[in-house]
């Protein structure tokens, strides 16, 4: 492997041990689970909003259109129920499609607005779109598909429960570690390059010939397909149903800008670590006082990123430049 | 032929003439100098010529194309490059990443992969007198250095037609000495086509300027070599006002 992908060391390292300690301390698989859905959720949100700038806030609506997609997969597609996990694959690529074919629809519109306009067009989406669905009774509207049934047909009653239960969370993990690998292919090649540039100042990008509505363009597309894939795995596949307002709950929007700022926009540990310091927290949090952890959250988020606005990651960067250590640290 | 062709551009910002009716010529390898008090228009020619601005009317010809209505990322690689009067640094990437940019979407952009223009950016950093600052970042450096790599990284897109906005403004006399013989060198050196400049600073103009292109409230005064335009009545009463002996 060549030297200037080291830095996806560190990052193979900590999955490797999240997975390890879930795997063989009985109890943490769970948490475990938890952490990684916020690791892949920062991994995915980083590639377009840490690494252009923007910030969209209608991003979860990525992440339903995945889970809609694995759900119709497995009820559309029953039929082919011999072929058993073939309608997973189905699956994702039908959440693939169809969160690249929104964010080129949403991406078609909203890239054109810089900055502030871009986020605030962005909030629109999500509700905009879960009400389409509701209003014109799009995939059941309102009821939302239930494909618990059709699983058990496809896979048997063991395998689905063991899909649910372990299989799913191993995808996340994967998604994850992808994402990961893109954002350090990305910001090896020119495509990173020009995002920086961009990011710190458009026009200046522009007149030295980068065509940004180009490369904003393939950032945003390839974090919404992580998120759809991310929405298939995490959401259709660990709980077998879909419902509109849970799918696209601007909550996990905001926890994905929580955890990208906390970790440092931009880089690719970034992610890794804001998802682990915002699940930690956040479920040690709810178990000591419960129903104040945001309460308590809050300020704490508010105090990190006043204090170190580079994040958590951006912080040790400048700290270990120039050492061995910082070669692993981008 | 000439490499830039501007016919009868005009730029408006509501009710303001920022560029009136300017018509004006430059050569493949010409050292041109534009001057003109506060507000005369120069940099929004600037901004007309690199894309920043479509002009209402009037037509750009660069190489031979009309360029007047095409986008500024499309005319770097063609061969346009520019510095900004305020420097306007990738703040948040080195200095060499900086250039490198330049490189990668300039006129050989499309044939070069990032590690080799992270090495012209080597090149041209040691040449502009920056390799101390090589891994600093952009955003750290001091105004001048931000202007010395902001003339870097439009070197590094090896243009046709070079555009200084006030590039030297806030340097030390010696260091404009230097700045000026430098841009010489690389004009010879690189068959780097055309530096076209705008400039309060006079020093720089007679010192490397073959002829000065003199703009007042957005009108051409003056399109004449160096010694001539400088010496021109117009000129002199658009800077100092009228002679005593005229009065």
């Amino acid at each position: 492997m060549r030297k200037k992908y080291l830095p996806i060391i560190p990052v193979i390292i900590a999955y490797l041990v999240l997975f390890l300690v879930g795997k063989n301390v009985s109890g943490t698989w769970q948490l475990v689970a938890t952490l990684l859905f916020y690791c892949a959720l920062g991994q995915a949100f980083n590639i377009f909003m840490g690494m252009t700038g923007y910030v969209d806030f209608g991003y979860v609506a990525f992440m339903g259109m995945g889970t809609y997609g694995m759900a119709l997969g497995i009820t559309r597609f029953v039929f082919l129920q011999e072929y058993g996990a073939v309608i997973i694959v189905i699956g994702f690529l039908l959440a693939l499609l169809m969160s690249t074919l929104l964010s080129i629809a949403v991406g078609a519109v909203a890239l054109r607005l810089r900055g502030a306009y871009f986020a605030i067009a962005t909030i629109g989406v999500n509700e905009g779109f879960r009400f389409l669905i509701e209003g014109a009774r799009i995939w059941n509207g309102s009821e939302g598909i239930i494909f618990m049934s059709q699983l058990n047909d496809i896979l048997g009653r063991d395998a689905a429960s063991a899909l649910s239960t372990f299989w799913a969370d191993v995808m996340v993990l994967v998604i994850a570690f992808l994402a990961a690998l893109t954002t350090l292919l990305f910001m090896r090649s020119k495509i990173g390059y020009a995002l920086t540039a961009l990011r710190e100042d458009e026009d200046a990008a522009k007149v030295m010939g980068i065509n940004v509505t180009k490369y904003k363009i393939i950032a945003f597309i390839t974090s919404a397909c992580f998120a759809g894939s991310l929405g298939a795995a995490s959401w259709a596949l660990k709980t077998p149903y879909v419902f509109p307002p849970e799918v696209f709950e601007i909550h996990y929007t905001i926890e994905a800008i929580i955890i990208v700022l906390l970790g440092g926009a931009g880089t690719l540990l970034g992610p890794v670590a804001g998802g682990l310091i915002y699940g930690i927290s956040k479920y040690y949090l709810s178990i000591f006082i419960p129903g104040f952890q945001l309460l308590i959250f809050a300020p704490i988020i508010i105090v990190i990123i006043v204090l170190f606005p580079q994040g958590v990651v951006g912080m040790l960067r400048d700290y270990t430049k120039n050492t061995v250590v910082g070669r692993f640290i981008v | 032929m000439s490499l830039l062709q501007l016919m009868g551009v005009t730029k408006r910002f509501g009710g303001l003439v920022a560029v009136n009716d300017v018509s004006l010529e430059i050569a493949s390898g010409q050292l041109v100098g534009i001057v003109g008090p506060n507000g005369s228009g120069k940099t929004t020619l600037f901004n007309v010529i690199s894309g920043v601005f479509f002009p209402e009317e009037g037509r750009v010809f660069f190489d031979g194309q009309d360029i007047t209505r095409l986008p500024s990322y499309k005319r770097a690689p063609m061969g346009i490059g520019r510095t900004f009067q305020i420097p306007r640094p990738f703040g948040s990437a080195t200095v060499r990443e900086n250039v490198a940019v330049g490189a990668m979407f300039g006129t050989l952009g499309h044939q070069l992969n990032v590690n080799k223009s992270l090495k012209i950016a080597d090149d041209i950093i040691e040449k502009v007198g920056l390799a101390d600052h090589r891994n600093k970042l952009a955003g750290m450096l001091t105004p001048v250095e931000k202007k010395l790599m902001e003339i870097a990284r439009a070197l590094a897109m090896k243009p046709k037609l070079l555009m200084m906005d006030e590039a030297m403004a806030g340097m030390h006399p010696n260091d404009i000495d230097q700045m000026v013989n430098f841009i010489k060198k690389i004009t010879q050196e690189e068959s780097l086509a055309v530096v076209a400049m705008v400039e309060h600073i006079m020093r720089a103009v007679t010192g490397m300027a073959e002829k000065v292109i003199v703009l007042h409230q957005g009108s051409k005064l003056v399109d004449a070599p160096t010694k001539e335009a400088l010496q021109d009545e117009r000129v002199m009463e658009v800077y100092f006002g009228k002679s005593v002996e005229a009065l």
